[in-house]
This record gives structure tokens, C-alpha cells and sequence, in this order.
């Protein structure tokens, strides 16, 4: 059915979302919340690639990662020096000021963004490829942070994290490590956003507001931060769960708030009584 | 005999009609999707759609159904947000197996439209007014008039018929406002007037004196608001810095709420309305009452007119699909509204479906005087 296999795409494209957003903030310890304008310049990017130039998605996804790489450096190199509450700042600046200008310009469509992306891989079976493509993408994203973080790199990024001070004595360069894993999550958010782009068809600068940083980092937060399979628990979790409320032939009147109400309670449940979400450790000394 | 047969025919009739509304009951229901926002900002408008389209359906069902089936409609919730309405869509289409979606709000409609087109699912637009709207696919018509109806005719209202020579038009930076601004500007500007001032101010902005600032500098002798629920607070802040010069507004302004809201700062104000009012309508009457059996007064009472003739028109293409024994299907469902083209209906009137994915309506334009809307003219 085409519709699991939405949902399936959907869960899918969050999955990466929350694992690449899981190395900066969970692993590396760096407080930013401007993801979502990453995953946006990746969408915009291979949309507009596949509007007006009619290259193959492939190369326009390709093309869509590359901006996001780039603007991430951009965006590291001036602000990554600085972390903790400064850092969470000027990442929310860079998020509201980047998506002011994809509202404001007319060749991004402004407000009423951008409805005729191309149709890739159409026909029946459309929904269903798309999924594998995506699942494929999420594993490879999975897999690479996984191999990334078990090894001495991810032991030096932890250490960092911890500690930068100390790291820093020990001969590790936390500003060279900081630039690499925020390119490397911003490259997949951006991947994300052209398989958002591709799939959906139409994207808008609201879907790519700050509050999909809540969302993205209540994933996180809910599968287990600094966990590999915490982020990909939290975003099934996480978009499965409404999807299954509609089901429950409950008036339409009581559906929206009962998903808001779950979604809240969910937080505070896990916030106070497993802070270390779904799939983490206890952490030594930490609240219980 | 005759006696026997004149009480046999007489205890048969109600038995028979009986019978037949309970397997009318019993038939399978055409079913039709609507995708409102129910929770979320916009949900006070949303929730009272809904409620309209009950009200419709339960009239439809009271008075036979479609050609003897049920009408029955399934509504997802999409907080007016793109990402939401795309899954619900998926939802309606591939688990209800509804062939015709209704949908309002512009980014919702536009996020819909290439699953309606993939599908082959009809999508009726019934609220947003994004000029985009028309060009969005083969499966993708409105029912609700697009902003260059009313906007066209409002602008050379104010040029031709109030003599208005310069214009200041200041509008919300989303899709509704830059569309309808444009329009605004372009047609006062063919029709010899002048814009002095064309500023866009913030969707989520409370303080308005820069862009109204901007406009009194161009001196002009009407300004055109194109907003949403903060055109109370722009006119009130216009008319507190000393800014007395006509407004006009689209129908988003002909809200009593807006009156009660900016009181005598109201006067004067022009909007324009795409549906009749009680007084002129009979049928408007009655949705009105249906209102007062629920305990408070509607929001947006012409937008509830077009909820009630969507459900109206989507049971009149079930009835042609029917007529004709064809397969319910989002193809033939298109195939219906473009055969019939013409709609008379119940809240709004007549209704005809262009070629171009556009519809023809007259448009009432009201003037605030005494606290009221009252009728300023009706264009054809």
C-alpha cells in the first residue's frame, strides 16, 4: 500500500535526520538547532536543480548535499569556536536568517515555495521504491555514523564532547573534529532534503521552520542521545505513533489534541523517568 | 375489496418507504476525504468547516442520500500544514479509498496536488484563494472563487467607480497576501491609478508602523490591506497614527469579529464578500439556524456557504457517476465535473467550472457603516 509506504519513506528521511543530528548534538556535544535549514538547502537545492536544468535526481541530490556541506563549514568555521549557549544562538540566527531569505526570493517561490518538481520514478510501484531507496540511504547514514563514532575518531569526539580542554592536551585538534562531524551531519540532512524534495513534490520555507528542531531533537532525545539506534527508535516512534491515533475512529475534534497530548506527555515521561531515552545507559551520577 | 386494498396500500406505503431508507442505510456510502485543519492556529476556522460539512452530509442523508447510498466523509486533521496534509492525503487515498479529497488553505492544496495527480484522485479546493491554484494539475479544481475574482473586481471598484487615483497596498508575506497584493497593483495600475506604496509586512509581526509609515509617505487616498486575522490590529494602528484614508480589504475582512474588534475604527472600510447573505438567500437562513441549534456564531460565514456547496457538489458527481454506471473513481469523478460544469447551489448559487481550473462567481462588495456591512454593489 502506498500509504505504509509513505509513512515508510517519511520515517525513513527522519531517521536520517535524527542520526546526523545525533552525531552534532549527542556525540560532539555541539548545541545547534539549525538543522532544519540544512535539511531545507538540500531540498531547495535539488528542487530547483531538477526544475530548471531537468538533470537527473541523482545529480541533483548530489548537488543539494554539496550545498549543505558547504554552507554547514561556512557556518562552522565562523561560529564553531564559540559552544554551549553562544553557539545554540548564532546557530538560530543563521536558521531564521537563511530561511527569511528562502521566503523572500522569488526564484526559491517565496512563501508559496516550489509545487512542480519533477516526477521521479513514477507508476505503481513508485511509494515502494522510494522507501527502499530511502531505508538503503538511512542504513548507509546509520552504518557510517555507527563505523565513525565506534572507532578512535569517535573516541576523540566523545573525549572532546566531555572535555575539550583535555582533549586538546591530549594532541586532538576539537576544532578540526567539530567542523568534520557537523559537515558530515549537515551533508546527510541534507541528503534528506532532496529525497523530501523528490518524493514529496512540493516544498514550502514552513516546513522547514524551528520547530522541526523540536521535532528532530525530541527523536533524539526519546530513542537515547549519544546511542546509535536511539534516533532511529525515536523517529519511528515518533511520526509512526500519530499516524496509528488516526486509526482509532475517534472523532476528528479529539484526534488532534490526543496526538498532541501523547506527543507532550511522552516528553515529560521520558525527561523525568528515563533521561537517557528508549536505548541508552544510565550515565553514572546522572538523575535517574 | 377496494376498502382492503385502499388500507393494504395505505400500511404498505411508510413500510415500503421504510424499508427503502434502511437499505439506503445499508448500501455501501459514497465516501469523500476532507483534509481541514481540526487542531493547530487556524483550527477555529477548520473545526467550523467541519461541522458545516456534517451539517451538509446529514442534510443530504435526511433528504435520500446520492441516488439512494449515503453520503459520508472522512476528515483527517492537517493543522493548515503542508508535511501533515501529505501523509493524510496518502491516508484518504490508499486505507479510505476516497477518489475526491476536498482541501483548503493554499500551501495544503499545493502539497496535495501532485498525490491527486499521481493517483488520479479528484482534489476540490474549497477556501484558498492562491492564483497558483489553477494551474496545478489535471486532477486539481476549485469550487471557492481564486483572489483574482474578488481582487479584480474590488480594485477597479475603488479606480473607476470611487475615483481613487493613488493606492498604497500592503500585504502579509505569505501566499495569500503576495498573490492577491499583486493582483491588487496590477489591475489598479491598468486601470490608470498609481501605487504608492507596495509593502509586505511579517506573518507573525505585531507591530505594523514601518510598513504604515512607508504608505503615508506615498500621501496615498486609499490603502488595500491584503491580511489575514491581523487586519484588525493594522487598521488600528493606521488609524492611531493619523492614517484616515479608505480601506479596503478582501473577504477575509467580512468578519462581524473584525467589527467588534476595531469598532468605530471600522468605519468606512470596504471588503468584498464571494457569497450572499441571509437577507437575499433563504438557504443561508437556514445554515444560520443549524448555527444556533450549536450555541455561538460561526466563524467566517461565507467560507461555511462554500463548505456546504462543496459537499453539495461532490454529491452531485457521485449522482452523475452513478446515472451514468460508472465506476466511482477519481478520473470519472472529473469527468462528472466537467460534464455537468454547471452548479446551482444551495448557499453560493451558481456555479460554473472553467476550462482554466477557475470558476465564475459575482462579487458583493460591502461598506462598514454604522457598525454594520452593509451593501455597497454587486458585480457580475
Amino acid at each position: 500500500m502506498e500509504y505504509l509506504a509513505s509513512t515508510g519513506v517519511l520515517i525513513g528521511i527522519y531517521i536520517i535526520l535524527a542520526t546526523s543530528y545525533n552525531l552534532i548534538i549527542g556525540y560532539g556535544g555541539l548545541n545547534t538547532i539549525a538543522h532544519p535549514i540544512f535539511f531545507a538547502l538540500g531540498a531547495y537545492t535539488a528542487a530547483l536543480l531538477g526544475i530548471d536544468t531537468g538533470l537527473p535526481a541523482v545529480i541533483c541530490i548530489a548537488a543539494g548535499i554539496g550545498v549543505a556541506v558547504v554552507a554547514s563549514v561556512a557556518l562552522a568555521v565562523t561560529t564553531l569556536r564559540v559552544s554551549g549557549d553562544y553557539l545554540l544562538i548564532a546557530s538560530l540566527g543563521f536558521q531564521l536568517g537563511l530561511l527569511q531569505a528562502v521566503n523572500n526570493l522569488d526564484f526559491t517561490g517565496g512563501p508559496a515555495g516550489l509545487s512542480n518538481i519533477p516526477l521521479t520514478l513514477g507508476g505503481p510501484a513508485r511509494g515502494w521504491l522510494y522507501l527502499m531507496i530511502t531505508a538503503a540511504l538511512a542504513l548507509v547514514v546509520i552504518w557510517l555514523a555507527q563505523r565513525s563514532m565506534a572507532g578512535p575518531f569517535g573516541r576523540a569526539v566523545r573525549a572532546m564532547r566531555d572535555d575539550e580542554v583535555a582533549c586538546a592536551a591530549l594532541g586532538r585538534g576539537p576544532f578540526a573534529m567539530k567542523v568534520v562531524i557537523f559537515a558530515f551531519g549537515c551533508g546527510a540532512a541534507g541528503l534528506a532534503g532532496g529525497m523530501y524534495a523528490y518524493y514529496y513534490q512540493y516544498i514550502s520555507p514552513e516546513q522547514f521552520n524551528v520547530a522541526q528542531s523540536a521535532t528532530i531533537l525530541t527523536m533524539v532525545v526519546l530513542g537515547g542521545l549519544g546511542t546509535i539506534w536511539g534516533p532511529v527508535i525515536g523517529a519511528f516512534v515518533l511520526v509512526a505513533l500519530p499516524q496509528a491515533i488516526t486509526f482509532l475512529q475517534l472523532p476528528s475534534s479529539l484526534v488532534g489534541p490526543l496526538q498532541g497530548l501523547i506527543f507532550t506527555s511522552l516528553v515529560i515521561v521520558f525527561l523525568f523517568l528515563r533521561p537517557q531515552g528508549l536505548v541508552g545507559t544510565p550515565v553514572a551520577g546522572a538523575a535517574p | 375489496m377496494t376498502e382492503k386494498l385502499s388500507r393494504r396500500l395505505v400500511l404498505s406505503v411508510p413500510a415500503a418507504l421504510w424499508a427503502g431508507g434502511a437499505f439506503a442505510q445499508q448500501k455501501e456510502p459514497f465516501r469523500f476525504g476532507a483534509l481541514m485543519p481540526t487542531t493547530g492556529p487556524e483550527a477555529g476556522y477548520g473545526l467550523d468547516f467541519v461541522k458545516t460539512y456534517e451539517m451538509a452530509v446529514k442534510d443530504i442523508n435526511d433528504n435520500g442520500g446520492v441516488a439512494g447510498r449515503p453520503l459520508e466523509m472522512i476528515v483527517l486533521d492537517t493543522q493548515a500544514k503542508p508535511e501533515l496534509a501529505i501523509n493524510a492525503a496518502n491516508k484518504l487515498i490508499e486505507v479510505n479509498k476516497v477518489s475526491v479529497i476536498i482541501t483548503a488553505w493554499s500551501s495544503v492544496v499545493k502539497a496535495v496536488a501532485p498525490i491527486a495527480n499521481r493517483t488520479a484522485t479528484l482534489e476540490l479546493n474549497m477556501g484558498a484563494n492562491s492564483p497558483d491554484i489553477a494551474n496545478l494539475g489535471e486532477y486539481v479544481y476549485t469550487v471557492f472563487p481564486l483572489a483574482e475574482v474578488d481582487v479584480t473586481a474590488l480594485a477597479k471598484y475603488t479606480r473607476e467607480k470611487l475615483g481613487k487615483t493613488k493606492a498604497a497596498v500592503l500585504y502579509i508575506n505569505n501566499d495569500t497576501g503576495i498573490g492577491g497584493a499583486k493582483i491588487y497593483r496590477d489591475v489598479f495600475t491598468s486601470a490608470g491609478g498609481q501605487v504608492v506604496a507596495f509593502e509586505a509586512y511579517d506573518p507573525k509581526a505585531t507591530d505594523f508602523t514601518g510598513v504604515l509609515l512607508k504608505a503615508r509617505v506615498g500621501n496615498p487616498d486609499v490603502v488595500h490591506i491584503h491580511g489575514l486575522s491581523e487586519l484588525p490590529q493594522v487598521i488600528a494602528q493606521m488609524r492611531q497614527l493619523g492614517m484616515l484614508q479608505q480601506v479596503t480589504s478582501y473577504s477575509s475582512g467580512y468578519n462581524p469579529k473584525l467589527l467588534a474588534q476595531l469598532g468605530p475604527a471600522a468605519e468606512g472600510l470596504i471588503v468584498t464578500s464571494l457569497a450572499p447573505t441571509a437577507t437575499t438567500n433563504p438557504n443561508v437562513a437556514k445554515l444560520l439556524d443549524l448555527w444556533k441549534q450549536v450555541g455561538r456564531a460561526p466563524n467566517g460565514l461565507p467560507y461555511l456557504q462554500y463548505a456546504w456547496d462543496s459537499t453539495v457538489v461532490v454529491a452531485d458527481l457521485f449522482a452523475w457517476v452513478d446515472k451514468n454506471k460508472l465506476p466511482v473513481t477519481g478520473e470519472n469523478l472529473r469527468k462528472a465535473l466537467l460534464e455537468i460544469r454547471t452548479f446551482d447551489l444551495p448557499m453560493t448559487g451558481k456555479l460554473v467550472v472553467t476550462d482554466d481550473h477557475r470558476i465564475k462567481k459575482p462579487v458583493y462588495l460591502y461598506v462598514v457603516k454604522n457598525g454594520q456591512f452593509t451593501p455597497l454593489d454587486t458585480i457580475a
